[in-house]
This record gives C-alpha cells, structure tokens and sequence, in this order.
C-alpha cells in the first residue's frame, strides 16, 4: 500500500463529554461532526460518507445526515458491534476509502445514557423501579433479572472472577490497571477523574459486584466523539498531522453458554489482533503503545493477553510490573481511558489514539507513537475490534 | 430472599411448571438431542427450531461467582449480600443463577451444586442452586 493508496484520520471532534444534561444523542452527534470537519480543515460539503454507531441511550441514527444537511453521499449506514463499532467504523470508512466508493468519511459515537440525579451506576440497567419485593418479573428471563442480573457490572464480575481463579489473577493486579490508567488522566485537561489514586484507594473503594470494586468501573458520559477519514494523499495537504490506519481486525467468538465455553479466559482479542497486526506488517514486539477498551480493570488484563503482549493468565503480572503507566514499556490508555477520563465506547481509545498519533498528547504524550494499536470491545466480552494506526504512510 | 413476584410470560412456562413440582425443566433438541438453557430457541449445535422441554438431573458444578452486596436503604439497614453464579448443568448448559447455603470462602471452580427451588407467597416458583 503506497502513500497514495491508504487512508488517514484527519479529522478528530469531541464534544464536551461527562455529566453534560439536556441534549440529544443526535445533537452532541452533529456537533461532534461538525468539529471532526473543521479540525481538518475541511467543510461538511466535502464529506460523502457518514457512518453512525448504535447507542444505548440512542442512537443519532442516520437521520443525522439530514440533520447537518448532507446532501448526495455515497456512504451512510448505522453501524452495531457494540463495543467494538468505533475500529468497526473506521475500517468500513477506509475500504470504502482504499476501493474508491467514497473519499471521505466521517465515524461518530453519541450516548446520552446519564441523567440529572441518577447514578452513574443506573444508567445502563434493566428492570422495573418498583420497591424490592414489589417487582413483578416475567418468564425466566425475568427469574434471572429478578435473583440479581440487572446490571452489565455482575456479567463482567463473572468473567473476572473466573479469570482470576483459573489464572490466579489478583485484585492488586487489578488495581494496578486503575492505578496507572489515573495516573495518565491526571495528565488529561478532558479527564473526568484526574486526582491521582493508590493501590490502597482501590482496596478501599466499595464493592460494585465482587470481584470488581468501584475503581475497577469505567464512567459512564455523556457526549459525541467523530472523526473523519480521506485517502492518505489527500491527508498530507490538510490542516492536521494525518495518522494513518495501517491494519484493522474483528473477532466474534461466539462463546456458547455451555460447557467447554472460554467465557471470561479469552477473548476476539486473540483473533482480531493477529489479523490487525499482520495487515500492518507489524508484530506485537513492534507495538508502541496502547490504547485499550477498558470497560473493567480486568478488560485490560484479558485483552493483553489476548493481543499476546505477555502469556495467558499472565496480564495481570504485566499490569502490576508497571508497564502499562507513564515510563512504562507499553504505555496504555495514556489519556486515562474509560475509566477515569470518559466513556464514550470505543471512541474513548480511538480519541486518543489520534491525539498521541498527532503527538498532541501534551504533558501524557508517551515517548514513541509510531505503531499504535487501539481496541474496542462489546456486549460481555462477545466482539472484538482492532486498528494498528501510524503517524507515518505505511510502507509499499 | 426478596426478588419480587415471578410471573409467566407463555414462553417458558413448562419451566415454572417444572419449579412447581421440584423439577429442573430445560430445553433439548429434538433433532439431535444437544441440551440448552431454558431461554434458548434454537439448538446452538445443529440450527433446529423445535426445542423440547425435558427434565435436567439438577446436578451442577460452579463456573463463576459474583457477591454483589446491596446498597444501605434509608433507615441505614444493610441487606445481606448475595451470590450470583455461572453454573454447568450436568446436561452442559449454563445457567445464570444464584447460590443459596454457601458461605462466599466456600466458593471455588467446579464446586457440585444441585438444583433448589424456592416459592414465595405469590407468584411462580424460583430456581436456585445449592451445595
């Protein structure tokens, strides 16, 4: 792939992201376009490709093309992986880019999921408000939901729990994760929790669902994040410093609910990365830093292990040797990640994959960007998504 | 144990009539004779449609564990934690439940469970798992 043949991000917009009430999916979507356009010192009118991610909160949906007043694209879907939609949307954006369908494609995620009042913790959850006791639950669906699975936290508390007595994996290695994934966000003007944490702090945070304590949790924000993709030539004469999308990769691996599943020990991580990786031209030895979905502490562990940074069942080990904070040999989610700076799915490791590709990261710009790799992840560990981006044009 | 009132939602009643009668009733495929969850519409293993409902041995082996502890209500009264869990019937299925009778230290990997079932004033019987 020659410099005139790939596709770059070069456009990056972030709305205020955080406990910001009163607006709509769509209308922290448009605004999030909007700057993702102007930070590449482009116009909406030279977009022809728009693609949408799904949200909880909901989605802007497509209708948001009509909503900025895009006229005549080539490109418009909604696109769900879940967690994994951001490096989802943006490999559709470079195909469509690299076979000529399009020539330039805006990616935006938006969620309203908070509201004024309610606790961060409630936002995603099922079930009725009644009073316990009251509640009245419906088939056995409804039995589950009723004896305690109302929330996405006791899942992942299931699948660290197993991966911690299989492989021995410790809340102090946890905690580690935390620990330095705050230490980047206090580096991190856009942080939401930016007061430097200690192991100690961890241990004594209160229990969400056991394993998993409160600073094991990612926040849950409010807000829009876009960016926009044109051919690597077209990148080199715009306004910001291009970073170029040099592999992409999914995994789906359909772990069943029955015996012999690998629910909670591995994840698409292990097929989604290779594929990536091999794509780039790159091996995981080649990997500057990274910038991980981090839903859970023990996200982190897994996916490490899955990318193969270190041995399965050892990421927990990796974490807690200090390689992942700033100074470390792989610096991971150097801009505080979904944990301390803000949760906006995979457009939380993306964002700052682009900051640190422009070597716009600051007081957190980690010492090398040149092979970054960014993942998303969705539903319980069920979809997996990979970029391997670079600063510079991947060589022929 | 407070969970509120079990009702039936014409799916997947022979489950709560297998509750009723102390019964562990799950899905098993006509076609090829694969078990499932009883929320499963379709055979994991060969694509079939028409799922059976039949009755499970209720022997299980812990896969996962979460404790998840209540927050304080007002009058500061903390309610007891419990302990929701990953469990293999010995069928394969999974089921997503919660333990009754076991002390959160007692809790390890493969630890043999067996089906119990509980009933409240009103409403359906629920499905719990014990040592």
């Amino acid at each position: 792939m020659g410099e005139g043949t790939g596709a770059a991000i070069v456009g990056l917009g972030m709305t205020e992201l955080g406990k910001v009430y009163g607006r709509s999916p769509r209308s922290f979507a448009a605004e999030a376009v909007r700057l993702a356009v102007a930070d590449a010192g482009l116009t909406l009118g030279d977009l022809d490709g728009l693609l949408v991610s799904h949200g909880l909160g909901g989605s802007p949906g497509i209708e948001l093309a009509a909503t900025l007043g895009l006229r005549d694209l080539r490109l418009l879907s909604l696109v769900n992986s879940f967690g994994a939609t951001a490096g989802a949307m943006v490999s559709y954006a470079a195909m469509s880019i690299l076979s000529g369908a399009a020539s330039t494609v805006a990616c935006v995620f938006a969620d309203a999921p908070l509201k004024p009042k309610q606790s961060a913790g409630s936002a995603y959850d099922r079930g009725p408000e009644a009073a316990p006791g009251q509640a009245q639950w419906y088939g056995y669906g409804g039995m589950t939901a009723a004896l305690g699975f109302r929330s996405v936290n006791t899942f992942y508390a299931l699948a660290a729990q197993r991966h911690m007595a299989r492989y021995g994996t410790t809340t102090e290695q946890l905690g580690a994760v935390a620990v330095s994934t705050r230490a980047w966000a206090s580096r991190n003007p856009r942080a939401q929790m930016r007061k430097p944490i200690t192991l100690d702090d961890h241990r004594s945070s209160r229990w969400v669902a056991e394993p998993l304590r409160l600073l094991d949790c990612c926040l849950v924000s409010n807000g829009a994040i876009a960016v926009v993709l044109t051919g690597s030539d077209r990148a080199r004469d715009l306004a910001r410093p291009p970073v170029h999308v040099w592999g992409w990769g999914q995994g789906h691996p359909g772990h069943r609910r029955e015996r012999g599943s690998g629910f909670g020990l591995t994840t698409g991580a292990a097929t989604s990365g290779p594929i990536a990786m091999k794509m780039a031209g790159v091996t995981v030895d080649d990997i500057s830093q990274a910038q991980l979905y981090d839903c859970y502490t023990y996200t982190v562990v897994v996916t490490l292990e899955d990318y193969g940074f270190c041995a399965k069942g050892e990421g927990g080990a990796f974490a807690a040797s200090g390689a992942l904070g700033p100074g470390g040999a792989l610096p991971t989610n150097t801009g505080g990640g979904q944990l301390s700076a803000y949760y906006m799915w995979g457009m939380t490791p993306l964002s700052e994959a682009v900051i640190q590709g422009r070597g716009d990261g600051g007081e957190r710009q980690a010492d090398r960007n040149d092979v970054i790799l960014v993942s998303g992840n969705g539903g319980i560990l069920d979809h997996h998504s990979t970029l391997i981006l670079s600063p510079h044009p991947k060589e022929v | 144990m407070d969970i509120g009132i079990l009702r039936r939602d014409g799916r997947t009643d022979p489950f709560f009539d297998g509750t009723a009668s102390g019964r562990l009733m799950i899905r098993r495929c006509a076609s090829c004779g694969h078990w499932s969850a009883p929320d499963q519409g379709t055979c994991a293993e060969c694509g079939e449609e028409g799922l059976d409902w039949a009755e499970a041995r209720g022997d299980a082996t812990l896969v996962s564990w979460t404790v998840v502890h209540g927050r304080p209500a007002e009058d500061g009264t903390v309610p007891p934690p419990a302990i929701l869990a990953l469990v293999e019937l010995a069928e394969g299925p999974w089921l997503h439940t919660r333990l009754d009778g076991v002390a959160p230290g007692e809790l390890r990997e493969d630890l043999p469970l067996r089906a119990h079932y509980e009933h409240r004033g009103e409403g359906e019987t629920a499905l719990l798992f014990r040592p």
